[in-house]
């Protein structure tokens, strides 16, 4: 027993003692049951374990700050509407928007934030961390800080691209469908079915071995591939607007497709399908990544998040953490996007009501 | 009516709150109520007012994201806002029972309705299985199902509508409660169903002396079925008193608009000459959707200036009739004229200027006007796309509908449909139909989505435009006491053919076709005394063959 | 049951014509090659007499549907022709990494399909609790985490910190089954962290959508007892979309299993299509495709017919 530990202990017991005695039952059910799963693991991992619960609890409050600065900043400078809206966003979805912006900020001002090039080598092959590189280098001898900045600008970029295309093509094909139906709609729905019923990470590697893994080919690709999941979406919330009287007294004033489609569509459908536009995303980032990771997506020397965990995979065995931050860069920025696409989607579903 | 036992439900100061946007918002304001035993008490109200929040929290319970945030709710004796959940839990199914309205949607699809029946007998010890599968049979009987013996074997899904709603009237009676609560077990039925649901409800409580709270916006059904009758609105009592007295003599001022509603009647207006070309002719038009056969043989014509209903129950072709002559169904034979002119069977086919003659208006407004549009776009666009008008023409012309309609131009042009009440919603729908200057409107169901005093607005609005514009109304309804108001010739379908037509005086005097006289004599009447009367007319027996002949 | 036994003879033909489609759809990718498969294979030094050969060999001068209608026969019986690097039978190369691959998804299977729906359930019995948005937090980080984050994450604290289990999933021959299941343990560990959050996650959903429906409702007005709700009225209409999650997830075991070998370095079919790829050795990669096409419409077959099967309204027609 030292005084962290004792300290430890006091502390979380104490809060859970002030959290019961002011019927805060949430607060004192975190508390305690930290309290509680801290004894075990303290027996098992010792004080280091506590330490880890202590850090992580640090971090997470960190994480909670921010967050809550965040939206404040953001109900501040937006207009009423939406700042209406933001009221509503839980931590977590304030969480998520605050990494997205950072990334954003990153990925656009990649050049003026990263010290090196990305394909600069600055030292030898997996030199430690210095004053001049923050995170050590590759295993080419590369600042892994200035890579980790371009990759921001490659992978997510060329995630974004591919999302685009996917909805460009899956969107309006959906639309037309639910407009028009009849055979279109269903030779449609028949080819999709077949289409989506090829696993996406496996399709991909289909194409990808006959077409080269050339950045056009790759990201037209992807696009192709993840546009059914958003023909489906867009043909399923196109669906429920269709039936709407207020379509059929336009179809039978005489108006014509496009104008459905435009004024009348998809004005309705917006809500949903930006929410889908995250969903989508985080599922085109993370098949980005892992086709890099396969070393079959982005080539060298361009920096990528995928094929820099591949490249550094064998410092894992030393112990070093240094090829899991590319990794965890993925993760939190999927998780970031999740969070706010879980928010949009309680939000469109709890407004429907 | 003389008060039949001592107090078994006593409520006292209830409120009750429930959770929107982050927030606990009140939604009844203190509400009392005294039940005796045996007896019926009708909660009428439109949507909104309460009704079955309160009739759940008779039983203790309150939906999820509601609670019960203040006064009493005492039954036998026992206060159930303090008591415990298991305690409070024991009560429901045995002493107090719930009827929902919608029965197919409230029994499980995965048992058979005799198992759903038996559950709380047997859970509680009452009876022993078998025992209480006997005691099932026996209530199908007394409630009048067909087979008694054998239906209760059969899934939700195997059993109709009215059917449903009575064997749920008997699984509620399993346990031989004190108290049941019927949350419009009508409502979602057709008027020659309900009756039959009616008169067993009635008899079943009168057998057994079983106290109930029957849940109504129909006050002619209320008036069936209640010894007393409570009205609420928005959350709070507007007043009570016995059927009789409340049906006489009312004495608050929302009360009394109730019950004047369906006074509005419109003076059948002369036939027109029979040389007089009428503006639509349906003439033997045959419909089917896939290779079900919807419509056979339909005719029936619109003059100017007149209101044609089409009456008929739900799946009697009414407003496939409607889908055939605006040519969204086109008709597999058959033709139909617009101004002796024959139009083409599919809209798709059909000039401008023929879609401009013939408008529609919604029976939801809800889901007839876009809500991402601003109403003077909404009202504006046929005017613009028929009309080609522009710029301060188009805004002018907006104007002017918005004050046919009744509605402050200023104030609504730049709002969009969600932040309008349905009456208002439905005006706009009236507006957008007439901005395309039509000689013809489909109104399809326009008043049943809205409470009584908005619908008789609509009603009145729809007529004045009639006068001022010499309209030809197509006008369908499942409503009778809405054909008696303002229509001028009446056509009765059912199962997809026309059954009788001709002018509303006439219809409405007998001799009747036997299901145009079914249909009339089904729809309640305010007189608490009107269905014991058709019941004994009919001879209490064959009410159920009468409705499924 | 005579509809029940016609729809689910439907959807079985259905199956069959989508795998048809799809064994086209692979077939015919290859044939998008520029050029063809011995100018992919030999690159552009290689002279006009080595292309013939190879030609000859690979039998291209035949018309693409006869060597399509010749592949699939082969196929069916387990015959995809001979790899183009070492010319072994590809079915020989396949064989035993399908069983590997098959023991490490079953293996992972088996520990998360009943812990997720265990934990679903409960998730949504407790929803709007600080435990469910706890659990939601928690899931939504695990299925965004791409699968080598989590398998390097186990790496570095199970088997080079602690060293409690190896890092590499080495399969011998001889060895026991209780070595075995330890040296998977880490590969089928990661799969099921990813797993059994979607599974959760679905469960959840469906869970509570079961739960609003008025039956559910009437059920609690009839006096039954929680665990009666659940058990009595719930579960039995549980079974099509729980049936329906499960299927899914195992679908997508399938394609989560394709970096989780390559991460362990396991000699499962996954690694074998990433490595077909990179060396364009398209009988392999066309064979692998195939079976893990044929793997995912089989597991979504056997959705369907289940949900067919335990839907009450189609076991028991009006």
């Amino acid at each position: 027993m030292n005084y962290f530990v004792i300290g430890y202990y006091a502390l979380l017991i104490g809060g859970s003692c002030l959290a019961a005695h002011y019927r805060k039952r949430e607060v004192f059910l975190i508390l305690f049951s930290l309290t509680l799963a801290s004894f075990v693991m303290g027996i098992v991992g010792g004080e280091n374990a506590l330490w880890a619960v202590s850090i992580g609890a640090g971090l997470l409050a960190l994480a909670a700050g921010t967050a809550y600065s965040f939206r404040e900043f953001l109900i501040l400078i937006a207009g009423p509407l939406t700042a209406r809206a933001l009221r509503t966003a839980p931590l977590t979805a304030a969480f998520g928007m605050f990494v997205i912006f950072s990334y954003a900020v990153l990925g656009i001002f990649a050049p003026i934030i990263a010290p090196y090039g990305e394909a600069e080598v600055i030292s030898q092959s997996f030199a430690p961390a210095d004053e001049n590189m923050l995170l050590g280098a590759d295993q080419l001898g590369r600042d892994m800080f200035s890579r980790l900045v371009y990759g921001a600008r490659n992978t997510v970029g060329l995630a974004l691209v591919a999302t685009a295309i996917a909805f460009f093509i899956g969107a309006i094909l959906g639309m037309i469908a639910a407009v028009k139906q009849g055979w279109f709609d269903q030779i449609m729905g028949r080819l999709i079915d077949v289409v989506m019923s090829i696993p996406s990470l496996i399709f991909a590697l289909l194409l990808l071995s006959i077409l080269g893994t050339n950045l056009i080919i790759l990201v037209i690709i992807i696009g192709v591939i993840y546009s059914p999941r958003v023909y489906r979406l867009t043909r399923a919330v196109a669906g429920n607007v269709v039936v709407m009287d207020y379509i059929e007294a336009a179809k039978l004033r005489g108006e014509g497709m496009w104008y459905l489609i435009r004024k009348e569509i998809l004005p309705n459908s917006t809500a949903p399908l930006i929410a889908e536009f995250g969903l989508e995303f985080c599922f085109v980032f993370l098949l980005v990544a892992g086709l890099s990771f396969l070393g079959l997506g982005i080539q060298p020397p361009t920096a990528d998040w995928g094929s820099m965990v591949r490249e550094n995979a064998t410092l894992i065995s030393f112990g070093e953490i240094t090829p899991l931050i590319p990794a965890a860069a993925i993760a939190l920025l999927t998780v970031a996007v999740n969070m706010v696409v879980d928010w949009m989607l309680y939000r469109s579903s709890g407004l429907k009501e | 009516m003389a008060k039949k036992g001592n107090v078994l439900l006593k409520i006292e100061g209830l409120r009750i709150e429930a959770y929107a946007d982050e927030k606990w918002f009140e939604i009844v304001h203190g509400v009392d109520m005294t039940l005796h035993r045996g007896e019926v008490m009708g909660l009428i109200g439109e949507s909104g007012a309460g009704k079955s929040t309160i009739g759940l929290a008779a039983m203790g319970f309150a939906r999820d994201g509601c609670r019960i945030s203040g006064g009493s709710v005492e039954f036998d004796g026992l206060e159930l806002t303090t008591t415990s959940e298991t305690d409070r839990r024991r009560l429901r199914g045995s002493r107090i029972a719930y009827v929902a309205q919608s029965a197919a949607a409230s029994f499980n699809p995965a048992h058979k309705l005799i198992d759903q029946h038996t559950e709380a007998p047997v859970h509680y010890r009452i009876r022993k299985r078998m025992e209480s599968q006997e005691d099932a049979m026996d209530l199908y009987e007394r409630l009048r199902l067909p087979n008694p013996r054998e239906i209760g074997f059969r899934y939700p899904h195997q059993v109709s509508g009215g059917q449903l709603q009575r064997a749920m009237t008997a699984m509620a009676m399993s346990c031989r409660p004190d108290l049941i609560i019927f949350d419009e077990p009508t409502t979602a039925l057709d008027v020659t169903t309900q009756i039959e649901v009616l008169a067993a409800i009635r008899d079943i409580v009168d057998q057994f002396n079983t106290a109930a709270i029957y849940i109504t916006h129909d006050l002619a059904v209320v008036a069936q079925m209640a010894d007393v009758i409570k009205v609420l609105l928005k959350g709070d009592e507007v007043e009570e008193a016995d059927t009789k007295s409340m049906l006489e003599n009312p004495q608050e001022d929302y009360t009394k608009s109730l019950w004047a509603v369906r006074s509005f009647r419109r003076e059948q207006k002369p036939r027109p000459e029979e040389s007089a070309a009428p503006v639509v002719e349906v003439k033997n038009v045959d419909a089917s959707y896939g290779p079900v056969k919807v419509l056979e043989d339909v005719s029936f014509d619109v003059h100017a200036g007149m209101t044609v209903a089409v009456v008929g129950e739900s799946g009697s072709g009414k407003s496939t009739a409607a889908r055939c002559i605006t040519g969204l169904l086109p008709p597999t034979s058959g033709r139909v004229l617009f101004q002796g002119e024959e139009l083409p069977a599919s809209y798709l086919k059909r000039s401008k200027d023929q879609l401009r003659q013939a408008q529609m208006i919604y029976q939801m407004a809800d889901t007839a006007l876009n809500p991402k549009v601003r109403i003077g776009e909404i009202i504006g666009r046929p005017a613009e796309f028929y009309g080609g008008l522009k710029g301060t023409d188009l805004k002018n012309r907006i104007d002017e509908l918005l004050d046919m309609i009744e509605l402050d131009p200023s104030k609504f042009y730049a709002r969009y449909p969600p932040e309008l009440s349905g009456g208002q919603k439905q005006r706009v729908g009236i507006a957008r139909a007439l901005a395309a200057e039509p000689t013809f409107i489909i109104c399809d169901e326009v008043t049943s989505a809205l409470d009584q005093l908005v619908a008789e607005g609509i009603l009145k609005l729809l007529d004045r435009l009639q006068r001022d514009l010499d309209l030809a109304y197509m006008f369908i309804t499942h409503d009778l006491a809405t054909v008696r108001s303002i229509a001028d010739e009446v056509v009765v379908m059912k199962q997809g053919k026309v059954v009788e037509q001709g002018p509303k005086d006439v219809m409405f005097k007998p001799p009747h076709h036997p299901y145009t006289d079914l249909l009339l004599s089904s729809v309640p009447e305010m007189d608490p005394e009107w269905l014991s009367t058709l019941l004994e007319e009919r001879g209490v027996d064959n009410v159920g063959e009468a409705a499924s002949t | 049951m005579a509809d029940v036994a016609r729809i689910v003879l439907m959807r079985l033909g259905l199956g069959l014509l989508t795998l048809l489609v799809i064994s086209v759809l692979i077939f015919g990718a290859v044939e998008l090659l520029p050029g063809d498969i011995a100018q992919a294979v030999l690159g552009q030094g290689a002279t006009e007499e080595t292309l013939a050969a190879l030609r000859q060999e690979l039998g291209l001068d035949r018309s693409a549907i006869v060597r399509y209608v010749d592949w699939l026969a082969g196929a069916v019986v387990g015959d995809f022709g001979v790899s183009l690097l070492n010319q072994a039978p590809v079915a020989e190369v396949i064989g035993p990494r399908f069983a590997n691959t098959l023991f490490l998804a079953t293996y992972a299977a088996v520990i998360a399909v009943p812990v997720a729906i265990i934990l679903g359930i409960i998730v949504a019995l407790f929803r709007n609790t600080i435990f469910d948005r706890v659990a939601n937090v928690a899931t939504l980080t695990s299925i965004s985490s791409p699968e080598f984050f989590l398998g390097y994450i186990l790496i570095l604290y199970f088997s080079v910190q602690t060293g409690w289990f190896p890092s590499i999933a080495k399969l011998s021959d001889g060895i026991s089954f209780f070595e075995l299941l330890e040296r998977t343990f880490l590969p089928a560990l990661t799969m099921v962290l990813v797993v059994v959050a979607h599974m959760m996650r679905m469960t959840r959903a469906a869970i509570i959508n079961l739960l609003a429906s008025p039956y559910i409702e009437m059920a609690r007005l009839k006096g039954a007892p929680g665990w009666k709700v659940i058990a009595l009225h719930a579960l039995p209409n549980a079974w099509a979309p729980i049936i329906n999650v499960v299927a899914l997830n195992l679908a997508y075991l399938i394609t989560g299993v394709v970096l989780v070998e390559v991460v362990f370095v396991y000699p499962g079919i996954g690694q074998l299509l990433v490595d077909a790829v990179t060396k364009r050795d398209f009988p392999v990669v066309q064979a692998c495709c195939l079976i893990f096409a044929a793997t995912f419409i089989l597991l979504n077959l056997a959705a369907d017919i289940g949900s067919i099967l335990t839907n009450p309204r189609l076991r028991h027609p009006k």
